[in-house]
């Protein structure tokens, strides 16, 4: 595994940014929840 | 019919979609003469470092797109007085100003391994951080004013001088001066003058990649744009419940 991701380098700039688009999607759900429960508690 | 539209998981799809954009921007070989549909064409010059378009090109256009819908919310607001057109035009400039960040950053990285240095004052580099200033200043107007009706006329007359001048530094400076920075990808016949620069020739896959990580971008673009409207319209309507309190 390490050999593979030495030679190709790309992959590891691959899990990287994986890792940052599923927390930025992580993040944005978070937010949704928090602002959906904000709207309800502003309706009541 | 509409209501089917918006119960569809378009968040869940939009999340499927960026992922396998990021993979296949990233894992796809790229190669001297592309025989497979599988395979990208190497940019003489670039190589590997020409991936960088999936992801500085969106960031670039998402700002263009975030401060040209901030100049057209101004211009809403300017007519009908609406708040919520404030709290729109508001939220689309910061996303704006959070993108071209992303661009200037993404640039940045990859000047440092084609140029040599993260910064070079090309005349690239120069326009956006010009923009830069630009956006950063209506964020210093707007937390400087604390009527909310001032601020966000204010707000909205300076958004659409921004909008106004933004294409010049995004779109004209840069081409009317000589840059290192690759050729524009709408400008095909474009040159940068004396000095030679590498010129993107997409096959169909990479097209087809760069189309859709363009898509992806915007749907996250739009996503984070909603969710700031949102938030706004809750803070708006609790300060004008607490005005009527009073």
């Amino acid at each position: 595994m390490t050999e593979f991701l030495a030679a190709n380098p790309l992959y590891i700039v691959l899990g990287i940014v994986l890792v940052i688009w599923f927390a930025i999607v992580g993040y944005l759900m978070r937010l949704e929840r928090r602002i959906h429960d904000l709207e309800q508690s502003n309706t009541r | 019919m509409s209501g089917k539209i918006r119960a569809l998981p378009w968040k869940g799809l939009l999340g499927v979609w960026t992922t396998l954009v990021i993979v296949l921007s990233l894992a796809l070989p790229m190669v001297a003469r592309p025989e497979h549909w599988y395979e990208f064409p190497i940019v003489p010059g670039l190589e590997d470092k020409a991936r960088i378009i999936f992801f500085h090109v969106p960031t670039a256009w998402l700002s263009v797109l975030a401060f040209v819908s901030s100049m057209v919310y101004g211009i809403r607001y300017l007519r009908r007085k609406d708040l919520h057109d404030d709290v729109r035009s508001a939220s689309a400039a910061g996303l704006g100003l959070l993108f071209c960040l992303l661009a200037t950053v993404t640039g940045a990285i990859w000047a440092k391994f084609s140029w040599g240095a993260f910064w070079n004052w090309d005349p690239r580099q120069t326009s956006i951080f010009v923009l830069l200033l630009i956006y950063g200043a209506y964020f210093a107007l707007r937390s400087a004013v604390e009527v909310e009706e001032k601020r966000a006329t204010l707000a909205a007359v300076y958004s659409v001088i921004a909008g106004v001048v933004m294409p010049f530094f995004m779109f004209v400076i840069p081409r009317v001066l000589e840059s290192l920075h690759p050729e524009p990808l709408l400008n095909l016949e474009g040159s940068a003058g004396s000095i030679p620069v590498p010129k993107l020739q997409m096959n169909t896959t990479m097209l087809a990649v760069f189309l859709a990580s363009l898509a992806g971008f915007t749907g996250v673009y739009y996503w984070m744009w909603t969710l700031r409207v949102r938030a706004g319209t809750v803070e708006l309507r609790r300060a004008t419940e607490g005005e009527d309190r009073d």
